[in-house]
């Protein structure tokens, strides 16, 4: 579009964006407050919530229990996702389009009803509270986004380079590592750090199946139902620190490696 | 061929491990909520015969319907505005909508909980400039449900709609111009049509997603707001898992026949505007 946007369009824009960053303007000022009621703006700024969170046991174990159950799903998520992606675009696949719509299916179907799906099933098998429910749940939740991210890169990766490498004699497995897996490293560890947030921030299938095993999700959805602590501000902003951190840089890996691709195809 | 039939296995782990752990849950669930039987009847009838709980389901639908129209009102001109920048600040722009995405729908849910509480922001700004007297009840509201809820999902919205607009061919919109349309007339009867496809993702995206919101009508909205993700969820509670199975069927069902139905009827839409049968 040529035409210029009128000053209207602009405001417009920059209010919308106020809207949706709020949040973030909010909670920030409000961790840093030292009042024991939630009141924005703060009257005096301090630590004394930050301390709060960092010496009491159960929130820190929500939050050990969370991070490494993100950590384990993120890595069997990107583990399966790498292994179907490949099979998808590169096998020749009969009824290619059903198994990627099998592999969208968990992002499509309702998390409710999932969650209540699994601990059905986790009641009839007596597996409720275990980490391990929570890990393969949150690794199916992120399969379709591993699926998508690494089929889309393998799609712009040219299967020459890897074809010469077999003809020279490499192995299928050592031909794929040499030739095609370093280009496809950022879109890999881009859909690692997606299935690491859907898992960190996932709150119904842990609240089903987990029981009185808290994740931090579960314990920041009890406290903001019963009694509004104001050590929620502080774990907010470390929250979204951290998320808009890490996805900033996934975000960024994957449209590095799709424009590297798109220099390549024009040179 | 041995070399793609060794390829192809490598959908099996996956495979497999999506049937163990979300097929068979989904299916043992179907069952449950066929089979189980209640004094009253089975779970299918006690959900249709009792106005409560079918109220339900109609909030359900009113909201997701409002809030997927609203984000698109809201989301679309955003689009347009970054589509009419200039290529390298488009990236800028559309990170600004994105990083609210990535942030925990609980903390973002949290922040409004503060902003529209009974001392919160909004009152308390009130109160000081003398506008109100008492304080206005602004949380546990249907109103505050759709705020929440629209800045949940409208990065969701303006990203498909943007998506949409950059796979127009610009030529045509260039050719209508040459031809003499006026840019008011080149962009409704050109670039709007082209334009809708992206929409309509956009708008069965935030439906669907809309359908099994939980967090924001639990902890935003008063007891008439209950959504079925909530319902269910009350179930639970109960220990009535047959009836919450029952609830979860009726969900997904009503979430997958609605997108259908926009689907359908968003193509005879396109189709009317760009022939110019409707003003």
């Amino acid at each position: 579009m040529t035409r210029r946007p009128g000053i209207f369009l602009t405001a417009y824009f920059w209010i919308v964006i106020a809207y949706l960053l709020m949040p973030v303007l909010i909670i920030v000022p409000l961790s840093f407050g030292r009042q024991e009621f939630m009141h924005f703006p703060p009257r005096s700024f301090g630590l004394r919530w930050y301390v709060e969170y960092f010496s009491s046991t159960p929130w820190l174990e929500s939050t050990f229990r969370s991070l490494r159950i993100a950590l384990s799903s993120c890595l069997l998520s990107t583990f399966l996702g790498c292994l179907g992606s490949i099979a998808l675009e590169r096998g020749h696949m009969p009824w290619r389009g059903f198994l990627s719509g099998m592999f969208a299916s968990p992002a499509i179907v309702p998390q409710i009803v999932f969650a209540l799906a699994l601990f059905i099933a986790a009641v009839a098998l007596g597996m409720t509270g275990e980490e391990l429910l929570l890990i393969v749940a949150h690794s199916v939740l992120g399969l379709p986004f591993t699926i998508l991210i690494i089929s889309s890169a393998l799609r712009q990766i040219d299967p020459t380079l890897e074809r010469a490498a077999r003809i020279m004699g490499a192995g299928p497995v050592r031909g794929f590592f040499a030739a095609t897996f370093p280009s496809l490293t950022p879109s890999i560890v881009s859909a690692a750090i997606f299935v690491f947030f859907i898992s960190f921030d996932e709150l119904i299938v842990a609240l089903f199946v987990m029981g009185d095993k808290q994740t931090l999700p579960v314990r920041i959805w009890t406290d903001l139902r019963f009694e509004l602590s104001p050590v929620i501000a502080p774990i907010s902003t470390l929250m979204v620190a951290f998320t808009v951190i890490a996805m900033g840089i996934a975000e960024f890996l994957r449209r590095k490696a799709v424009q590297q691709k798109s220099q390549m195809g024009k040179s | 061929m041995s070399r793609s039939l060794s390829t192809r296995a490598l959908v099996l782990p996956g495979l497999a491990f999506l049937l163990v752990v979300f097929v068979v849950p989904v299916l043992f669930m179907l069952k449950v909520s066929f089979t189980g039987e209640t004094a009253a009847g089975d779970y299918f009838s006690r959900f249709f015969g009792s106005g409560a709980y079918f109220s339900v389901l109609i909030t359900t639908l009113r909201v997701s319907v409002v809030v997927s129209f609203l984000t698109l009102l809201v989301g679309y001109p955003i689009s347009y505005f970054i589509y009419s920048r200039p290529e390298r600040q488009r990236p800028v722009l559309l990170f600004l909508v994105l990083v609210p995405m990535w942030m925990s729908v609980l903390v973002r849910t949290y922040a409004w909980m503060v902003v529209l509480g009974r001392q919160g922001m909004v009152n308390s700004l009130l109160l000081d400039l003398g506008i109100t007297a008492t304080p206005l009840k602004l949380m546990y509201t249907t109103g505050a449900v759709y705020l929440v809820m629209v800045q949940v999902l409208l990065p969701f919205m303006i990203v498909a709609c943007f998506s949409g607009m950059s796979e127009i061919d610009h030529t045509f919109v260039r050719a209508a111009r040459i031809l003499g349309a006026s840019p008011g007339y080149a962009f409704r009867r050109i670039f709007l049509p082209l334009s809708l496809d992206g929409a309509v993702n956009g708008f069965v995206l935030v439906f669907m997603l809309s359908m099994g919101f939980f967090i924001v009508p639990a902890l935003i909205g008063g007891p008439k707001d209950t959504m079925m993700a909530n319902l269910i969820e009350i179930q639970v509670e109960q220990a009535d898992w047959g009836f919450a199975a029952a609830l979860s069927v009726v969900l997904l069902v009503a979430t997958i026949a609605i997108m259908f139905l926009i689907r359908a009827a968003s193509r005879r839409f396109t189709f009317s505007l760009a022939e110019g049968t409707r003003p």
